[in-house]
């Protein structure tokens, strides 16, 4: 309170007392000093945000944070959100100036305006919202799909995947054609075993090895990828060159079991007959000798089919992968079949998405707050006695288009 | 001291009608102010939009092109703030509430670099084990997957 005496009017004529007028400490009211005060608060708290985001993005090793490609942030959405911003700015400042010469009607439109502005703004963020959940980008998990880096834990999330798929179709589901020759079914099963158990196989030896990496990050591009490389393509046809041959071996050699196999069961039927009709000669093995051989035959047999079943479907899931030109592996599983929901690396993906959930999050909390506060005074006349209410409700609806000023370069555009 | 000299300049005082009072009335000159504010708002957002497009990716350095994106930027929040918040307007009040969020913000951000910023000089072996793997492009692929490696 302040005491000034004012010489025109500070003294009763009659009582000779003093008359003492009241001054704000600030030349603003109340209401407008405390949404300021409350503002200057909600500057650091951005700033915080926004600093997080920005020192966590510049301070990930370069490769390690995703692009805004790569997490399916769409720019040119971006930029109308500004746009839709901005307009919603002009219209809120527009519907001040209205209601502060007393024109109801039209401060009422501009505030309609503004309202319909934030609410296309809210809208468009939450078609974008759900653009990133479709592709499992989610701020945490579980729904999460994403993985820092190929590794074991990758391999082990794709098993469990494929085994929940597998488990969780029904039968119209499991006969419906995944692929070209392929039931969702047989494909899921081709993937499980031909590259998830396969990669698990050979990893679980010892990970560190440059043959085990090149695997898993082959697995992982297979899956997704955010940039194209011809690399994986040319390693994948190597590998499948290489494994057809082995391939042939082994099947020439589980054919010569198979044949040894057959004569010792052919000897075996003689033998027993011969064991039927007369004694066996001196030195003509018995039949129980034959059938011990046998029963190793048999037992060699089956191990080779151990060995060539993962082989061959090995082989048969990068034929698949490479046909059309690597069609499958180029445009990536995940892309082709999305039903599967696989999960996918994204080294950063997982940083990157709570930071710009949480930011966004935060921004679109304060749209939702600001669209309840225009519709607080929408019913009524938004005369010369709102100007003051509009003033600082207009105040705070800059604020929040000044947040989403710094977000979109920094999340769109970086 | 200037505070308590337009107290007295413009006394008596209306709380309600904020920095109004001191400066002539509701009218800030028209309308036409805020319209060329929102075509260069419009037309700022435009800019750092520009920095999307290939052309401008192959022409332009990246960390030109993000310094001229936060320019750009700060142009617009300055334009906001000085027009559309009416702070070009207000009494030097202004400077009490945005001077000291704005340094804190600034300090804030900076007391944020030695351990976020920096996390990685401080990583053990153990540690780079779990943190993302950068994603190698192999630019060469007519040597094969054993030329590359």
């Amino acid at each position: 309170m302040s005491d000034h005496h004012d010489d025109q009017h500070g003294h009763d004529d009659q009582h000779g007392h003093i008359k003492l007028e009241y001054h704000p400490g600030l030349p603003l009211s109340l209401g407008k000093l405390c949404l300021w005060l409350f503002l200057s608060t909600e500057i650091m708290f951005f700033a915080g945000l926004i600093g997080a985001y920005v020192v966590l993005r510049f301070g990930a090793p370069a490769g390690t944070w995703p692009t805004p490609h790569d997490v399916h942030l769409s720019e040119p959405i971006g930029a109308f959100n500004t746009f839709v911003l901005i307009c919603s700015s002009l219209s809120v400042v527009l519907c001040l100036e209205a209601a502060k010469k007393n024109q109801a009607a039209a401060a009422k439109t501009w505030m309609l305006i503004t309202f319909v502005l934030g609410s296309v703004f809210l809208g468009v963020k939450g078609y974008e919202y759900k653009e990133k959940f479709a592709h499992g980008i989610y701020p945490a998990k579980p729904h999460g799909l994403m993985y820092d880096r190929a590794d074991v834990y990758y391999v082990s999330a794709l098993k469990l995947r494929l085994e929940a798929v597998n488990r969780e179709m029904t039968d119209e589901q499991k006969a419906q054609e995944a692929i070209e020759g392929f039931t969702r079914e047989q494909w899921v099963n081709l993937m499980h075993s031909g590259a998830v158990q396969w990669t698990a196989r050979h990893v679980t030896i010892d990970p560190s090895t440059l043959e085990a990496r090149d695997l898993l990050e082959g697995l992982a591009y297979s899956v997704q990828h955010g940039h194209s490389s011809d690399y994986p393509v040319a390693r994948a046809q190597a590998e499948r060159e290489r494994l057809s041959a082995d391939l042939a071996g082994l099947k020439e050699e589980a054919g010569g079991i198979q044949q040894n196999e057959a004569q010792m069961r052919e000897r075996l039927e003689q033998a027993q007959a011969a064991n039927a009709e007369a004694e066996p000669e001196g030195d003509a093995p018995t039949a129980e000798e034959i059938q011990s051989e046998l029963a190793a035959l048999t037992m060699q047999s089956t191990e080779m089919q151990q060995r060539i079943k993962p082989v061959q479907d090995r082989v048969a899931f990068l034929d698949v992968l490479l046909r059309d030109d690597a069609h499958l592996m180029q445009h990536g599983i995940e892309h082709e079949m999305p039903w599967l929901r696989l999960p996918f690396v994204l080294p950063g993906g997982n940083m990157w998405a709570s930071t710009y959930f949480l930011l966004t999050g935060f921004h679109a909390i304060h749209v939702i707050i600001g669209l309840i506060i225009f519709a607080l005074v929408l019913p009524v006349t938004l005369g010369r006695n709102k100007a003051e209410y509009i003033e600082n409700a207009g105040l705070y609806w800059h604020f929040v288009d000044l947040v989403w000023i710094f977000l979109f370069p920094i999340l769109y555009l970086f | 001291m200037s505070q308590s000299h337009e107290n007295v300049e413009h006394a008596p005082h209306d709380p309600a009608h904020g920095h109004d009072d001191h400066h002539g009335g509701d009218d800030h000159g028209g309308n036409g102010k805020y319209w060329v504010v929102f075509v260069l708002l419009c037309l700022l957002t435009t800019c750092s939009f520009l920095t999307y497009f290939e052309w401008w990716e192959e022409a332009i350095p990246v960390s030109v092109s993000r310094a001229f994106m936060m320019a750009v930027s700060c142009g617009k929040a300055l334009l906001v703030m000085l027009f559309f918040m009416h702070l070009i307007w207000e009494a030097n009040w202004k400077w009490v509430l945005t001077v000291p969020a704005g340094m804190m913000s600034i300090f804030l951000m900076c007391m944020l670099i030695p351990d976020i910023g920096l996390r990685t000089n401080h990583y053990t072996n153990q540690r780079w084990l779990h943190a993302p793997q950068p994603v190698i492009e192999h630019v060469d692929s007519d040597h094969g997957p054993s030329g590359d490696h």
